[in-house]
């Protein structure tokens, strides 16, 4: 089964990844030496670094959204702006409902 | 000694799961509850899996323009929906009842997966390195493959979006991530090329671990020194899994999914 696929119209965007890989990668390393750190250190310094290193791992996906959300609004495109700010939304909602023991 | 073997459960977990868009949590769940830790324990190691290598495989992706935004934060809004209703009704709904749908689903997508031949969507010699990319305003977008240029349109969205609500809606229910069901969903029924499935799946699976562990957070269950290593293990899997991604052609990573699908409902079935 083949059947090629029509060059899609449109202008092709402008988000190709040059903001988002540097810092991904950044991410990575400081999450990969906070992750050993907080595996090595005793006592609270241990248990502080590890605590970072889940929380980055927690907020950066989010991040991610917010900085697409960011390059769509410099887009002009309403479509997806306002996608992604109803996904953050959605996102927030499970959380508080969780929070306030909805579903437990 | 434990920690080290659940960092190198996780580097394998996240490891295939990047590398067929898994998220892996389905994978390290029952691998963890295997080795003695408790399930309640172990799902949001699990989910910090998925987490940490959605991140780690981004770069990669990123820089093979594989990964697809707009289609990704569509579908995961309406996956986000379909989890948030899921964990609102996981009460209701029996364990064994739910674990045997989700082995049934897993199962289908292996072999809708398996029975395709070849490549669907083969590249267009009329494109060039300037068509690669997403389309404004459209879910549409072209991605490189072996120096040539493969352009793509989602179909079938309607369908497609309803098992994106049903996998989040397993995963608000199951603890998981979802990607097992959203992969094959993006690749045999939007018709999206494999390599563009896989990434834009490990990029969405990330946001959903991320809000289902605000709300483990919340409840106090994530043991920060076990997850610190899963943390390293997970990231250095995910990179992997990426780096194979891009090496292995399309037709070998799909039948890869395959077999691992069959491999996550045979231990859906054990732990039931």
């Amino acid at each position: 089964m083949s059947d090629r696929s029509p060059i899609p119209s449109g202008t092709v965007s402008t988000i190709r990844g040059h903001y988002q890989a540097p810092g991904l990668t950044w991410i990575t390393r400081v999450m990969m030496i906070a992750g050993v750190l907080g595996a090595v250190l005793p006592g609270r310094a241990g248990i502080a670094v590890a605590t970072a290193a889940v929380v980055a791992v927690i907020a950066t996906p989010l991040l991610r959204v917010a900085w697409l959300i960011f390059r769509w609004t410099q887009e002009h495109d309403r479509r997806f702006i306002l996608t992604g700010v109803a996904l953050l939304a959605v996102v927030g909602l499970g959380a508080a409902l969780s929070a306030l023991g909805v579903g437990s | 000694m434990d920690l080290l073997l659940d960092a190198l459960l996780a580097f394998a977990a996240a490891g295939l799961g990047s590398l067929g868009g898994l998220g892996g949590a389905i994978l390290l769940v029952p691998a963890l509850v295997i080795t003695g830790m408790s399930a309640s324990e172990a799902a949001p190691l699990g989910l910090i899996t998925v987490a940490a290598a959605s991140i780690s495989a981004g770069p990669r992706q990123l820089g093979e323009r594989a990964v697809n935004h707009r289609l990704g934060v569509t579908t995961e809004l309406v996956a986000s929906s379909g989890a948030v209703l899921g964990a609102i009704v996981s009460g209701l709904m029996s364990d064994s009842f739910l674990t045997y749908l989700l082995a049934g689903v897993a199962v289908l997508a292996a072999l809708a997966g398996a029975r395709r031949k070849g490549l669907r969507n083969p590249p267009d010699p009329d494109c060039d390195d300037s068509d690669i990319g997403e389309r404004v305003g459209t879910l549409a977008g072209a991605y490189p493959l072996q120096g040539q240029v493969v352009p793509y349109t989602p179909v079938r969205m309607r369908p497609g979006l309803v098992l994106m609500s049903a996998a989040g809606f397993i995963a608000g229910t199951a603890g998981a991530s979802g990607g097992f069901i959203k992969t094959p969903a993006t690749t045999e029924v939007m018709g999206v090329p494999m390599k563009v499935a896989a990434a834009t799946t490990t990029f969405t699976v990330g946001v959903t671990a991320s809000a289902a562990l605000i709300v483990y957070a919340f409840q106090g269950r994530i043991d920060v020194e076990t997850a610190s290593l899963v943390v390293v293990g997970s990231l250095l899997g995910g990179q992997t899994g990426a780096a194979l991604q891009s090496r292995l052609p399309p037709t070998v990573i799909r039948r890869l999914l395959s077999v691992l699908l069959l491999v996550v409902a045979v231990v859906l079935v054990v732990r039931a």
